[in-house]
């Protein structure tokens, strides 16, 4: 029997992120992975988590790998880098919580040059959670890593505007996130390119959902951007990320399961959300990191 | 159980009350009435108390800051007593002793001018209503001139006066005389030398004496039509011979007090005395209306002989004192749809003692009499064309169909269209601003009657919107786009942040009426995006379940008090309104009143009533899983798909 081929009418915006050895994402005319219609130029991308000060939360067997460069960002950052393979680093400015260590603008620019100094891939740069304290040291950060094309973080309904005049003032990208809901992120993406944004440098965040925790939501909902941005929806074309190591680590599981668990984990919900369509999933464990690249190759290879 | 006092303070009022019991329901029984629009289920976060002293139990609700719970913040709903307690009701919280607050606080509730009754002001429709229907009123005024009894036609007194009617119309089949005045007949004839005047009612089929008088009374014949709104009570009275309306006075409900939307209502009907209360409030209000229409002009009580309500279908339960709590349970069902033909003074109305009360009939726990009210009024029914009706109320129900079909839905609008929950909204009244634009970098506002602005009306909150929108001074999410500025470059109008919202001035203390200035804030805003989302949404939903395109639709009726005007562009500029030809359009006013005093002065109509009650169908968007995500779409400025609005997209880009 003949296979049925979907055409589709448009395809996902092209976004390049990084300088010296810039990445680009997104461009697919098609579904990932489904044989003869995934017209996808760009695979999938995996980032790894660095953090500007050592993660206390993190359950030992995901601390182990880093040593005593949990405590070093430039160094954290080029083992993930070199060691592990990441293709991009995902810098969490976490300290400048105000129930963290509310660390200043300045030292976290410090740590973010750092991290330029110390590895060539793109860097994705996010905050702590605070929107207050984040705008004022995402702001700081935008302006001295001007040229560098990050993919700065996170914007949302309802803080959204400083961070896209910072981005828009300094060539960088930036993601947008709404609460698995796909209009409110469709209307995100409209507001952000009122203030004279680039539509092709937004990247889609719908919130992450662990195994268990969610993914099922977060996975329709970024199936259905994907075939809505496909369809010709100019303001959902644009490419995904999914915070899978995060959100696979506070898991119950992870923390109080047998060794593997949290890896098994990470790599189980990062390949489900390799299939809804995201671009970019950002990872804690090199092990995940090295399994979930293999699955990439695999099925891009099968093309 | 254990048994702990609660006294609640300032007030001093104490009750004791078991350890299940929550300070909310302890409240209601010593009538202090706090704050709640979700009827205590720890949903709406209005109900915020402070403890001064004793033990309690306190289920955490997400709804107190930490700020507040520092305070002794609980929310009264979500809080039961352990040991003696005291709580302090503070000033946001409360609803005020009804007997001695209630103005002052409804004024603050509604933000506006309250005043008990106003005049209504008539929307102006280019249209006529239906007048197709044929003169037989609810109740009839007859003048007969008995022949004398001789011995050759001593037939009774009774059978006498029956035959008389019968002679003068031939129609009526079934005819009957309650008891009471049967006996009141061999007096009555005689002493007024065999000239009386008989009040025919028609009561479910059957024509029924209801009054006898002696001498010629025909002319003196009245008749009430009532729209029970969640938010707003219209009556008319009509003169049942000319069809003349006489008067027409409106009056906020008085229930608002209980819960803004039916379902608070409903829930509080389930509490001590709630439905009491809920009936007490809807009666007096009525009673009020029909009393200062007949002192006008010089009628009095007995001379209303009929009264005619139209209502959602928990506001005829309520008119009727009927238990409303299963039009909340699942599977949603109603006490009763059709209702029959009752004297009014069992419900509580005072007319003439025996006069009658009719209720437009319901069609479903969402969709009621107000709804065929307005089916009846536009005449949608009998058109071939698809034809859309859209009520803008606090329910903003819609229906689609043509002569062969119906469908109804109703969305939960919120009380805007209303002049509710805004900060300077009043309902449409003289001296609501009504229309407004913007030209030449300044503020244009219309009041009704041309009077100083006193607040905003539905229509006015609408055109608002849509001029912010156009002159980019809020974007399509609806919050402000520049900094708070006290001139805005070139412009003459200022946007200010008040409480840590922004708002716009629309119209200066200085000249309004009310000695404060008139503004529109985001909060505003949120609330009409919200209103109108659902609305559109319900259209939308409708549409797809009928199997219609929108291009389909012929006829738009907009029916709705929010003012005497609505301004089409506005509304489909906001997204209220689906992006149709304006041609389309017609704006029809209060047709729950007006189909309610059409049905006052038809049987016919009434019959008609009947007959659209029975064919509507009726489409329940909660389970509708197509809504939900819709509606999300529809929060936007005109929506987040502007490609529904291409007459929009032209304007704003």
């Amino acid at each position: 029997m003949e296979r049925l081929i979907e055409k589709w009418q448009d395809k996902i915006s092209e976004v390049t992120i990084g300088a010296k050895k810039p990445v680009k994402i997104g461009g697919e005319t098609g579904i990932f992975f489904i044989d003869g219609e995934d017209k996808c130029p760009n695979p999938p991308k995996v980032a790894m988590e660095v953090w500007d000060m050592e993660p206390e939360a993190w359950p030992e067997t995901l601390k182990a790998n880093f040593g005593k460069a949990l405590k070093t960002p430039g160094e954290w950052a080029k083992m993930c880098a070199e060691k592990f393979g990441a293709d991009i680093i995902c810098l969490r400015l976490a300290s400048i919580h105000p129930d963290s260590k509310n660390t200043s603008s300045q030292d976290a620019g410090k740590v973010l040059e750092e991290i330029l100094g110390a590895v060539s891939i793109p860097l994705i740069v996010i905050g702590s959670g605070s929107p207050e304290k984040d705008n004022d040291v995402l702001l700081h950060c935008a302006n001295i890593s001007k040229g560098q094309n990050c993919l700065f973080g996170i914007a949302t309904q309802n803080n959204y505007k400083t961070l896209t005049a910072a981005c828009v003032s300094n060539g960088h990208s930036i993601i947008s996130e709404a609460p698995i809901d796909i209009n409110i992120a469709k209307q995100l993406n409209i507001l952000i390119c009122d203030m004279q944004f680039p539509a092709d440098k937004i990247v889609i965040h719908h919130a992450t959902g662990a195994l268990g925790y969610g993914l099922e939501y977060t996975y329709s909902i970024m199936e259905r951007t994907r075939l809505a941005g496909i369809s010709g929806d100019k303001m959902l074309s644009m490419p995904m990320i999914s915070f899978v190591g995060q959100e696979a680590w506070r898991t119950k599981e992870a923390k109080t399961g047998a060794k593997d668990t949290g890896i098994m984990w990470e790599i189980t919900s990062a390949t489900a959300y390799l299939n809804s369509g995201a671009d970019i999933l950002v990872l804690n464990h090199p092990k995940a990191v090295s399994e979930t690249k293999k699955t990439i190759n695999n099925f891009t290879l099968r093309q | 159980m254990a048994e702990f006092k609660v006294t609640f303070l300032p007030e001093n009022r104490s009750i004791s009350v078991d350890s299940s019991t929550d300070l909310l329901t302890a409240s209601l029984k010593t009538g202090i009435h706090i704050y709640n629009s979700c009827g205590g289920e720890g949903v709406c976060g209005r109900c915020k108390v402070i403890v001064k002293k004793g033990e309690y139990v306190t289920e955490d609700s997400g709804r107190i800051s930490e700020k507040e719970r520092e305070k002794g913040y609980v929310l009264a709903c979500r809080t039961t007593p352990k040991s003696d307690i005291e709580v302090f009701i503070p000033e946001e919280s409360r609803l005020g002793d009804l007997e001695i607050l209630t103005e002052e606080i409804k004024a603050k509730r509604l933000a506006g001018l309250y005043s008990p009754v106003e005049d209504v002001v008539e929307a102006v429709s280019d249209r006529p209503l239906q007048k197709v229907f044929k003169h037989s009123a609810l109740s009839t005024k007859l003048f007969l001139k008995l022949p004398r009894p001789t011995i050759d036609d001593n037939c009774g007194d009774s059978d006498r006066l029956l035959r008389e009617i019968r002679k003068r119309h031939k129609e009526i089949t079934v005819m009957q005389m309650g008891l009471s005045n049967i006996k009141k007949l061999p007096r009555l004839l005689r002493e007024s030398n065999w000239e009386v005047t008989v009040t025919l009612g028609n009561r479910n089929k059957t024509t029924e004496v209801v009054l006898i008088e002696s001498g010629d009374k025909s002319r003196e014949n009245f008749g009430v039509a009532v729209d029970i709104g969640t938010t707003t009570i219209v009556a008319y009275l009509v003169d049942l011979n000319s069809q003349k309306v006489l008067g027409s006075k409106a009056s906020y409900n008085p229930q608002v007090d209980f819960g803004e939307d039916v379902i608070s209502r409903i829930i509080f009907a389930q509490h001590e005395k709630g439905l009491e209360k809920l009936h007490h409030a809807v009666i007096d209000t009525v009673n009020t209306l029909i009393d200062s229409l007949i002192k006008e002009i010089k009628l009095t009580l007995d001379d209303v002989t009929a009264i005619i309500c139209a209502g959602n279908t928990t506001m005829t339960h309520l008119l009727l004192k009927i238990d409303p709590a299963n039009i909340r349970k699942d599977p949603y069902t109603p006490t009763v749809n059709f209702i029959p033909v009752i004297r009014a003074s069992e419900a509580g109305i005072k007319i003439n003692p025996r006069g009658l009360l009719a209720c437009l009939p319901c069609i479903g726990s969402y969709v009621g009499g107000d709804i065929v009210a307005g089916v009846l009024a536009s005449g949608m029914d009998k058109t071939k064309d698809l034809s859309l009706l859209i009520d803008l109320g606090t329910n903003g129900e819609v229906v689609l169909g043509d002569k062969e079909w119906l469908m109804a839905c109703s969305t939960s609008a919120g009380p805007c269209f209303e002049g509710g929950g805004l900060k300077s909204g009043i309902r449409a009244m003289k001296g609501a601003i009504q229309n407004i634009a913007i030209k030449n970098n300044a503020i244009h506002v219309e009041t009704i009657g041309n009077e100083p602005p006193k607040g905003i009306c539905g229509s006015g909150i609408v055109d608002i919107i849509s001029e912010l929108l156009k002159n980019k001074i809020i974007d399509r999410s609806g919050k402000f786009v520049g900094a708070v500025s006290d001139r805005p470059l070139h412009k003459t109008w200022v946007i200010r942040e008040s409480e840590g919202v922004k708002e716009v001035v629309l119209v200066e203390a200085k000249d309004s009426a009310i000695g404060k200035d008139i503004t529109v804030d985001e909060n505003d805003i949120k609330n009409l995006i919200h209103s109108k989302g659902a609305i559109y949404t319900g259209i939308e939903v409708l549409l797809k379940e009928a199997g219609f395109k929108k291009s389909d639709i012929k006829h738009v009726f907009i029916a709705g008090g929010l003012g005497t005007a609505l301004n089409i562009r506005s509304s489909i500029n906001i997204g209220l309104l689906p992006d149709l030809p304006e041609k389309s359009f017609v704006f029809l006013g209060n047709t729950s009143i007006s189909g309610a005093k059409i049905c006052l002065l038809s049987i016919e109509a009434m019959d008609k009533a009947d007959a659209i009650a029975n064919k509507m169908a009726y489409l329940d968007l909660s389970t509708t899983p197509l809504f939900m995500n819709n509606y999300s779409a529809a929060l936007f400025l005109p929506h987040t798909d502007i490609e529904l609005f291409p007459s929009v997209k032209k304007i704003l880009t």
